[in-house]
């Protein structure tokens, strides 16, 4: 069916606050390091070294930044391959957070490769041993997707109706394929660590990693979408899609609850139990990554009053991240056993570098949300209830 | 000289007296700049108490391990293992991502922290000097070596001679050739009076760390090509539930339209 949308006057308002000037501020600064990082390398701007080769960047942009972008795939799921048609309004801005979540790692990725120049060798020298190798071609096809899955709603902002309506065509077998290499990305990064099993501490590494990444991404994508939606809904002043955030919170529990059991089950089986107690600070970060990861969120989502109260929803999904980003920041970084005694805390210019591609994430998301019809279906959702 | 099959070196900690000469003759042969090495040598201390004191020194090669990690986890395919011993390096392939670093259960590949895009920043470490052991020479850290603390030659042979060494000097060596089997065999062979924690070394275990990580990737493929077969599957099956439902509730309001009042 083809409608004839008369653009309407934006409702949506966004405020070009002082928090757009400090973004642009911040993203100023940062493309100031890149520039000295290009010229004089990673080591200038950078407290890495032989010892901690990857740092905070891998950690923070990428173990973080793809973990937070599986909301777009799982609403996708519940819309394109269950046909849960009511979870639409909260499908493209997922799918766009995702699509600049992507876009931002790509941008990481351009600092922290020591040869960016070179990214394309991945497709032209491959060595299909390589985990790195099928985490780069994911980015690679997911972010392909994610244009195709975004590409109805831009070209319709962009008044292309027809190819709008064409390129909506491509969007289930987009999805199937994208849920696939989403399910592979989540756990990809989990099996980068596969080979790090003489240096990765024993509470963390498993050959079951790839699946608790998957599993874990689960609640962290929904939490996200939560985070998400309470945020935009204060920012764009639109309304709070409750109905559909409690639905998705009564998931949370379930999903926290598997990757709970896959997780002690494992370190029981494994004989490592023991080392909950026995391992000093990596026993502290493995207890809190599990208490504010997963204990406090599953008591908060348990409760059906808490899931109806938006404030709750939202200190829920706050927790819930917090801790999860915490577990990733154990895999890649805290949990990692060095041969030397070096110490490593990132430099500011090397969190200046993340802080700018951040920013740049949440102005665009602004900008595009305030000229794209991203929340027009939840309006016509709205005008239609 | 006769042809060797795989190369490798021996290691004689109790040998080794710290004079860094390895170091200088790798520099020197493989023009490697002045604040930069490919191989390192670290003096560990002094160890025990008076009077029973020892000291130690390690130099650290690439251990060219028989099932390298790095190899393995390259995105690029920028390592590779020669047959006849060396780990070596392709640098028009390495894409800088540093993973190698993270692979390498000795943490061997070292970066180019200090060179931007356009001095353009490699990987280096360890060749086992391939362009000298071409003319039938040994590594220049071997020939250098004024103690023969450093040894060179056929795998094989070098691990007898480890042996019978320590069978001759039980009270001077630790029992265990440390790279006979560590991570599947190394072509860097370590014997040592020191327990091998002492000279830095990580207890890595016979099994090489790939093993796992190349077991997943294997059922990858598989996983995928069914994953997206379910999805597509549940797809096509909730469209078509979807529809018969639909067309249950159409025919029924049919139904229900003719017999209330048969307008149609």
């Amino acid at each position: 069916m083809k409608m004839q949308v008369a653009v309407p006057p934006r409702v949506l308002r966004f405020r070009p606050s002082p928090i757009a000037a400090v973004l642009i501020t911040l993203m100023g600064i940062g493309f100031v390091v890149a520039m000295v990082r290009f010229a004089s390398g990673i080591g200038t701007i950078s407290n890495l070294s032989n010892t901690y080769p990857w740092g905070f960047w891998i950690s923070f942009d990428i173990y973080t930044g793809i973990a937070i972008s599986s909301g777009a795939f799982l609403l996708a799921a519940a819309v394109y391959i269950f046909d849960l048609k009511e979870f639409r309004p909260l499908l493209m801005p997922s799918i766009l957070t995702a699509l600049i979540g992507y876009f931002m790692e790509v941008l990481a990725l351009m600092v922290d490769l020591g040869r960016p120049e070179r990214i394309f060798n991945m497709l032209f020298f491959q060595n299909f041993t390589s985990w790195m190798l099928v985490l780069g071609l994911c980015v690679m096809i997911y972010l392909a997707i994610l244009v195709v899955e975004f590409a109805p709603v831009a070209l319709k902002g962009l008044k292309r109706e027809k190819l709008a309506q064409f390129a909506r065509r491509f969007i289930k077998p987009a999805v199937i394929l994208g849920v696939v290499v989403s399910t592979i990305h989540q756990g990809s990064l989990g099996s980068l660590l596969l080979i790090q099993s003489a240096k990765l501490h024993p509470l963390w590494w498993t050959p079951l990693l790839p699946v608790m990444f998957f599993v874990s991404s689960i609640s962290i994508g929904l939490a996200m979408i939560i985070f998400e939606s309470s945020m935009s809904s204060r920012y764009f002043r639109r309304g709070l899609e409750m109905h559909l955030l409690e639905k998705l919170a009564k998931a949370i529990p379930v999903a926290l609850g598997i990757y709970a059991v896959l997780k002690f089950a494992q370190l029981i089986l494994s004989g490592n139990f023991w080392h909950l107690f026995d391992s000093g600070l990596h026993s502290v970060l493995f207890w809190a990554e599990i208490i504010v990861g997963v204990v406090i969120p599953l008591i908060i989502f348990a409760s059906p009053r808490n899931r109806q109260n938006p404030r709750m929803l939202l200190v829920g999904a706050i927790i819930l991240l917090l801790g999860m980003i915490l577990n990733r920041f154990n895999v890649s970084w805290f949990g990692i056993q060095r041969l030397q005694d070096v110490s490593y805390v990132p430099s500011l210019t090397e969190v200046s570098i993340s802080a700018a591609i951040f920013s740049f994430g949440i102005l665009a998301f602004g900008l595009v949300a305030r000229y794209l019809p991203l929340f027009e279906d939840a309006e016509a959702a709205a005008a239609n209830s | 000289m006769a042809t060797i099959k795989q190369h490798a070196y021996l290691f004689d900690a109790t040998r080794c007296i710290d004079c860094r000469a390895c170091m200088i003759a790798c520099s020197v042969e493989n023009n490697v700049p002045m604040n930069d090495t490919y191989i390192w040598v670290t003096g560990r201390g002094v160890m025990g108490e008076y009077p029973d004191l020892q000291r130690a020194t390690m130099p650290y090669h690439c251990m060219h391990c028989l099932a390298p990690d790095c190899v393995s986890g390259c995105p690029v395919g920028a390592w590779s293992k020669r047959e006849d011993g060396p780990v070596l390096y392709d640098e028009d392939k390495c894409i800088g991502c540093r993973y190698c670093m993270n692979t390498c259960p000795f943490s061997v590949p070292h970066f180019d922290w200090d060179k931007g895009l356009f001095d353009g920043a490699l990987m280096h470490k360890c060749t086992m000097c391939p362009q000298r052991l071409e003319v039938g020479q040994e590594p220049a850290c071997v020939q250098t070596c004024p103690t023969g603390a450093l040894k060179f030659g056929e795998r094989e042979e070098l691990i007898a001679e480890a042996h019978a060494l320590i069978k001759a000097h039980p009270d001077r060596y630790i029992d265990h050739v440390y790279g006979e089997l560590e991570n599947g065999g190394t072509s860097y062979l370590i014997l040592s009076h020191v327990p091998f924690s002492e000279l830095g070394l990580p207890d890595v275990g016979i099994i090489p760390v790939k093993n796992v990580s190349e077991a997943a990737m294997r059922v990858t493929v598989p996983f995928a090509v069914g994953w997206g077969a379910v999805l597509t599957g549940v797809t096509v099956g909730v469209g078509l539930n979807k529809k018969r439902q639909e067309e249950a509730s159409k025919k029924k309001a049919e139904e229900g339209a003719t017999v209330a009042g048969g307008e149609k």
